[in-house]
C-alpha cells in the first residue's frame, strides 16, 4: 500500500488506503470479474453445504438468503457471514489476482470478431449460472423466470420506452405466443385428450421446439397488428385504451375457446425449455433488440416519440417504424410467452391479465426507460426480489410497490434510463494507465 | 319486448356504476391531465368505508342513543363515506402524485398504478381474507311494471348517481371553483399564473372524483353486498376505458360513456353467451375507437401518456 | 428559362371555414433563394406545411422536378429532396445531436431489418458512411464537438445549428427555411446568413426563407413574395418590394379590421 500522506488526520489515511483498495478494480475487464464469480459458485458447489452448516444454517441458501433471514432473523448474522465468505471474497480476491491474466485474454480476445469474443463472454457466463442454480431446482427454476422477464421487460420498452407509447397490450402477446407454441407442441408431440395423439415421434421434438416459440412469436405480432394499425392515426391516451381492449380481447378469447380448455388453462407441456434453451433465446432476444435500437433505423423510434412531424420532415417513414416496433416487440413477448408455458408446463388466461401488466410495467419502469442496461435490471431487481420477499407473503405487495413509487419520485424514468449498451464498450480489456507502475 | 325493457333496466343500474367512477377518472384527467389508476381501488375503498361506517351507525341506533330509522342510515352512510374517502383520495395525491407533478405522466401513472396495489394488500392485511358483507338497509320491494321487474333497490341506485352527476355538473358549471376547474382543463398552465393555487385545485378535484367513487362503491354494496378486496380492479380499468371515450373536459361525456360502457355489457350478455361478454363488448368498443378517435365529446386534445 | 424546379400552381387551401391560403403560385429554380414575406398569421407557415405534405391542398398542385408531389405523404415528400426547418425548433429532446443528423439519412438507408436485427458486415458498413456523413456536416456546421450532448441540454444557438444540419442531412435539392434566424443576437444572425450562403453555394441547393428581419432577406433572396391573409399581394426584386405600397401597408396595417 503506497503512496500514504505523512500529514493529515486518521480518516484522510483511511479514505486514501480504501481509495487504494478499490482503484485497481477499476481495471477489471468484464472477463474478470466473471472469473471471479466462477470462483466463487464453484466454490460453492463444492465446499457451501459443509460451510453453511459450520455457520448454523442447515443448509446452502438457495436465494442468498432472504428467506431464511426473514422467518429467522437471528440467522441475519450467519447468512451475512455465509455470503461474505462464498460470494464477496472469493470473487473479490480471484478478481484481483488474476487481473493481468484477465486483461491478457481479453485483450486477445478483442483481436477476433465481436461475435466470437461476445460468445466466449456468453459462454462463461453461462457456466457461471448453471454451477450456480445445479445446487437446486428452486434455482433453476427462478433462473428461468429471471431471464423470461428480461425478454418481456426489453420488448416492452422497445414499445414503452423507445417510441414512447403507453402500451398495455403485452400480456397479450405473450397469451397468444404462449398458447400457440403449447398448442403446436402439446398438439404434436403429447398424447393429449383434446388435442388428440401425438403425430410426431418425441425425438423429434427439441429440434421442433425454437420453429413453435418463433411461430407463437409470429402470431403474436400478428396480434400486434390491432394496436399497430390504430397507432397511425391515434397516440398517447386513446391508444392506451385501444391496447387495454386488445388484453380483455385476447384474455376473453382464450377463456372461451373449449379446445384449449377455456378458463381451466392448458397443461401437459413438454419439459423443453431448460436452462441452456432460455438462455440462448434471452441472449438472442437482447442482441437483436440492442443491435436494432442502436442502428439508424432503430433510432427512428425516438424520432417519432420526441417529435413525430419532424420524423416525417426528415425522410422518416413513419407508419413502417411504428408497424416495426409493435411487432417486434410483440414477437419477443410471444416467444417468452412461449416459453414461460413450457416452464411453467401449464397456462391459464389468469396468467396475462391486469396483474401480469402490473408486473411487467412496473420491471420497465423501475429499470429505465430506453435503455437494454435499465430492462435487464429491472427485471433482474423485480424478479428476484419479488422470489425473495415471499416469506412476507402480501407484505411483498407493499413493498415493491413503495420501492418502485420511491424510484418515480426521485427517478421517474427509471433507475437507468436512456443508457446504450455498447457491446465493444462492455467487453474491452482495461489496461494499465499509462505511467504507471 | 319485456326481456329488453329488463336489461334496460339492468343496463341502467349497471352503468351508474361505470358512470360515477369515470366522473372520477374524467375529472383528474380533464383537469389535471393525469390518470388515477388507483381510482377503482379507491371506489373499492369507499365501499369498505362505507361498511365501516354504516355497521357503526347501525350500532349507534339499535344501542338506543339516537334513533335512526334504516333510510337515514343509508343518506348518512353515503354522505360521511363520500367525505372521509374523500380524505383518501386528497392523501394519494399528495402522497403520490404531488411529487410527480413535473414528471413524465407515464411516471405518474404507474405511480397510481402501484398505490392501487398498496391500497388493495393494505385492505388484505387489515381485513383479512374473509369477505365482508354491506348491511342490508333497504327493504327490497320489487315493482312489476308490465311484466318488467324493477327493484326499488334499481331506481335509487340510478336516480342517485344521476343526481350526483347533475350536482357535479352545476357545481363545475355554476361556482368559482367549478369554474377554474373549467379553466384548467382548457389550458393548464395558464390557471396556476392567475392565482389560483395549483395545490388546492389538485386537492379539490381529487376530493370530488373520490367522493363520486365512494358514492359508487356504496351504491354497489346496495346491490351487490359481498365486497372484496380486488373488487376495484376491473371496474377501474373499465371506467378509465369510459372515461377516454368520453373526451376531454366533459362530465356529461365521461356520465353518457360510463352508461354506454354499462349498456354494452349487459345488452351483450342478453345476446350472446355471457362467458363472451368481454371479448364482444370491448371489440364494440374498439370499433368505436377506430371510428372515432377521439371519443365523444370534449376537446379533440391529443393528450399523451408520454415521457 | 429552364423548367423550374419547384412549382406550385393555384394552390388553395381551407381550414374549417377559414381561407388560410388563396391561389397560391410559385416557380423556384435549382439554385435559386426565394424569400417569403408577410404579417403573422398570413399564412407562410401554412404554405410550407402545404409543400412539404403535413396538409393535402384543398385545391391546386405541386410539381417537384416534374413530377406531382401534391397527395403525397410527408416523408416521401422529404425523400424527393425537399427539407425544411420548423419556426419553434422541433428536436428530438433525448435524442443527441450526432443521432438527429444521422436519422435524417433515413430514406437513404439500404439494408433492411433483418440486418439491422443481426448487424451484418454490411449493416455495419454502412452506419459507419453513415456517421462518416454526418460529421462532416457536423464540422460544416461548425458544432463538431457537441456530437453526443443531448439537445436537451443545449443553448439556442447551438440548437438553431442542430435543426439546420439535421435538415440539410436528407441531401435535400430544396430547403424550406422557417424563420431561422427567430431569437438570434447580431452575432449569431450574421454566423447563420453565412451557413445559408454556404448552403446555398456548395450543396447548389434551391432555398426557400420564411422571415421578418427584412435585412435578411433583402440580402439573400432573388426574388420575394409577399404574402397578406393569404394571398400574394406583391413580387419581385428586393428592391421593388422594398418600395411596394401595399408591402408597407399589410405591414404597418392602414385602417384594417382584423
Amino acid at each position: 500500500m503506497g503512496g500514504e500522506r505523512g500529514n493529515g488526520a486518521n480518516s484522510e489515511r483511511g479514505r486514501s488506503r480504501f481509495r487504494n483498495l478499490w482503484k485497481p478494480y477499476s481495471r477489471v475487464p468484464l472477463l474478470g470479474w466473471f472469473f471471479g464469480a466462477l470462483v466463487a459458485v464453484t466454490l460453492e458447489r463444492l465446499a457451501g453445504t459443509p460451510l453453511a452448516q459450520f455457520l448454523g444454517l442447515q443448509k446452502i441458501p438457495v436465494l442468498f438468503g432472504f428467506s431464511v433471514m426473514l422467518k429467522n432473523p437471528v440467522l441475519i448474522p450467519n447468512v451475512i457471514l455465509y455470503t461474505l465468505i462464498i460470494y464477496g471474497v472469493p470473487t473479490a480476491v480471484a478478481t484481483r489476482l488474476c487481473i493481468p491474466l484477465a486483461n491478457g485474454i481479453a485483450a486477445s480476445l478483442f483481436r477476433f470478431p465481436m461475435a466470437v469474443t461476445a460468445a466466449a463472454h456468453l459462454a462463461l457466463l453461462y457456466a457461471i449460472l448453471h454451477v450456480w442454480a445445479e445446487i437446486s431446482d428452486y434455482r433453476v427454476l427462478v433462473l428461468r423466470l429471471t431471464l423470461i422477464a428480461v425478454m418481456l421487460t426489453l420488448s416492452l420498452n422497445v414499445i414503452n420506452g423507445y417510441m414512447g407509447e403507453f402500451s398495455c397490450s403485452h400480456p397479450g402477446f405473450m397469451a397468444l405466443g404462449a398458447y400457440c407454441a403449447s398448442v403446436l407442441t402439446i398438439g404434436l408431440f403429447v398424447n393429449a385428450q383434446l388435442l388428440g395423439t401425438a403425430s410426431l415421434p418425441a425425438a423429434l421434438g427439441p429440434f421442433l421446439f425454437p420453429v413453435a416459440l418463433i411461430l407463437g412469436g409470429l402470431v403474436a405480432s400478428f396480434g400486434a397488428l390491432f394496436v399497430a394499425i390504430p397507432s397511425f392515426r391515434t397516440r398517447g391516451d386513446y391508444l392506451a385504451i385501444i391496447s387495454l381492449a386488445f388484453l380483455f380481447i385476447v384474455k376473453s378469447l382464450i377463456e372461451n375457446l373449449e379446445f384449449v380448455r377455456g378458463p381451466r388453462g392448458l397443461s401437459g407441456q413438454p419439459d423443453w425449455a431448460d436452462l441452456p434453451t432460455v438462455f440462448l433465446w434471452t441472449v438472442l432476444c437482447v442482441w437483436s433488440i440492442n443491435n436494432f435500437v442502436r442502428s439508424t433505423i432503430g433510432k427512428a423510434l425516438n424520432a417519432v416519440r420526441d417529435n413525430e412531424m419532424a420524423a416525417d420532415a426528415m425522410t422518416v417513414d413513419t407508419r413502417r417504424t411504428k408497424m416495426v416496433a409493435f411487432l417486434f416487440g410483440a414477437f419477443w413477448a410471444g416467444v417468452a410467452g412461449g416459453l414461460f408455458a413450457h416452464v411453467m408446463r401449464y397456462v391459464n388466461p389468469g396468467n396475462f391479465g391486469i396483474q401480469n401488466l402490473a408486473e411487467v410495467l412496473a420491471m420497465v419502469y423501475f429499470g429505465g426507460l430506453n435503455s437494454v442496461y435499465g430492462s435487464i435490471v429491472g427485471a433482474v431487481s423485480i424478479s428476484l426480489l419479488g422470489e425473495a420477499l415471499r416469506p412476507l407473503e402480501i407484505f411483498k405487495w407493499i413493498i415493491i410497490p413503495l420501492l418502485l413509487i420511491l424510484v418515480m419520485i426521485f427517478r421517474p424514468t427509471g433507475l437507468i434510463a436512456f443508457r446504450d449498451l455498447d457491446v465493444a464498450n462492455l467487453l474491452k480489456p482495461k489496461p494499465k494507465p499509462d505511467g504507471e507502475g | 319486448m319485456v326481456i329488453f325493457l329488463q336489461n334496460l333496466v339492468n343496463a341502467l343500474q349497471w352503468g351508474s356504476f361505470y358512470a360515477l367512477i369515470a366522473l372520477g377518472y374524467s375529472m383528474v384527467y380533464s383537469i389535471l391531465m393525469l390518470f388515477n389508476f388507483a381510482h377503482g381501488d379507491i371506489f373499492m375503498v369507499g365501499s369498505y368505508i362505507g361498511f365501516g361506517v354504516s355497521m357503526g351507525l347501525i350500532a349507534l341506533a339499535s344501542s338506543g342513543v339516537v334513533a335512526l330509522p334504516n333510510w337515514l342510515i343509508l343518506v348518512l352512510t353515503i354522505l360521511f363515506s363520500m367525505f372521509l374517502t374523500s380524505f383518501v383520495g386528497m392523501i394519494v395525491e399528495r402522497v403520490g402524485y404531488r411529487p410527480l407533478r413535473d414528471a413524465p405522466r407515464a411516471s405518474a401513472a404507474i405511480t397510481g398504478l402501484m398505490i392501487g396495489i398498496i391500497l388493495e394488500t393494505g385492505n388484505l392485511a387489515l381485513l383479512g381474507a374473509r369477505r365482508v358483507s354491506f348491511p342490508s338497509l333497504i327493504e327490497t320491494t320489487t315493482y312489476n311494471v308490465s311484466g318488467v321487474f324493477v327493484t326499488n333497490k334499481k331506481i335509487m341506485i340510478v336516480l342517485v348517481s344521476l343526481l350526483l352527476a347533475l350536482a357535479l355538473h352545476q357545481f363545475v358549471r355554476r361556482t368559482k371553483w367549478g369554474m377554474a376547474m373549467r379553466a384548467m382543463a382548457f389550458d393548464f398552465a395558464v390557471v396556476p399564473l392567475m392565482g389560483v393555487p395549483l395545490n388546492t385545485m389538485a386537492a379539490l378535484t381529487f376530493a370530488l372524483g373520490s367522493a363520486l367513487a365512494a358514492a359508487a362503491g356504496i351504491l354497489f354494496g346496495v346491490a351487490y353486498p359481498v365486497l372484496d378486496p380486488y373488487m376495484g380492479i376491473v371496474f377501474g380499468w373499465k371506467a378509465f376505458v369510459a372515461a377516454i371515450l368520453g373526451g376531454r373536459g366533459s362530465v356529461m361525456g365521461a356520465t353518457l360513456a360510463g352508461f354506454l360502457l354499462g349498456f354494452t355489457e349487459i345488452f351483450v350478455a342478453m345476446i350472446f353467451p355471457s362467458t363472451l361478454r368481454d371479448l364482444i363488448a370491448y371489440s364494440i368498443i374498439l370499433l368505436i375507437l377506430a371510428i372515432r378517435p377521439h371519443g365523444f365529446f370534449g376537446e379533440p386534445y391529443s393528450a399523451r401518456l408520454r415521457l | 428559362m429552364t423548367s423550374p424546379f419547384l412549382q406550385v400552381r393555384n394552390m388553395s387551401h381551407d381550414f374549417g371555414g377559414l381561407r388560410a391560403v388563396r391561389d397560391y403560385n410559385l416557380e423556384i429554380g435549382s439554385g435559386q433563394i426565394r424569400g417569403l414575406i408577410g404579417p403573422n398569421g398570413a399564412g407562410k407557415t401554412t404554405v410550407f406545411n402545404l409543400i412539404t405534405g403535413i396538409y393535402k391542398p384543398g385545391h391546386g398542385e405541386i410539381f417537384l422536378d416534374g413530377r406531382k408531389i401534391d397527395g403525397l405523404p410527408p416523408h416521401r415528400i422529404a425523400s424527393l429532396g425537399v427539407s425544411r426547418t420548423f419556426q419553434n425548433l422541433l428536436l428530438w429532446r433525448h435524442m443527441t445531436v450526432i443521432e438527429h443528423v444521422k436519422l435524417a439519412h433515413y430514406s437513404k438507408i439500404r439494408y433492411g431489418l433483418f440486418a439491422a436485427f443481426i448487424g451484418t458486415p454490411g449493416h455495419n458498413r454502412e452506419e459507419a458512411e453513415i456517421e462518416e456523413k454526418a460529421v462532416r456536416l457536423l464540422d460544416m456546421m461548425g458544432i463538431r464537438h457537441l456530437a453526443d450532448q443531448v439537445v436537451l441540454n443545449l443553448p439556442y444557438g447551438a440548437q438553431r445549428r442542430v435543426e439546420m444540419a439535421r435538415a440539410l442531412a436528407t441531401e435535400p435539392r430544396i430547403l424550406l427555411l422557417d424563420e431561422p434566424t427567430a431569437g438570434m443576437n447580431p452575432e449569431e444572425l450574421v454566423q447563420i446568413m453565412e451557413i445559408i450562403r454556404r448552403a446555398h453555394k456548395e450543396l447548389g441547393l434551391a432555398i426557400l426563407l420564411i422571415e421578418h428581419r427584412m435585412k435578411v432577406v433583402m440580402e439573400l433572396c432573388e426574388r420575394i413574395q409577399t404574402l397578406d391573409f393569404g394571398a400574394v399581394i406583391a413580387e419581385g426584386t428586393p428592391e421593388e418590394i422594398q418600395n411596394n405600397p401595399r408591402v408597407i401597408d399589410a405591414y404597418l396595417g392602414k385602417e384594417r379590421a382584423i
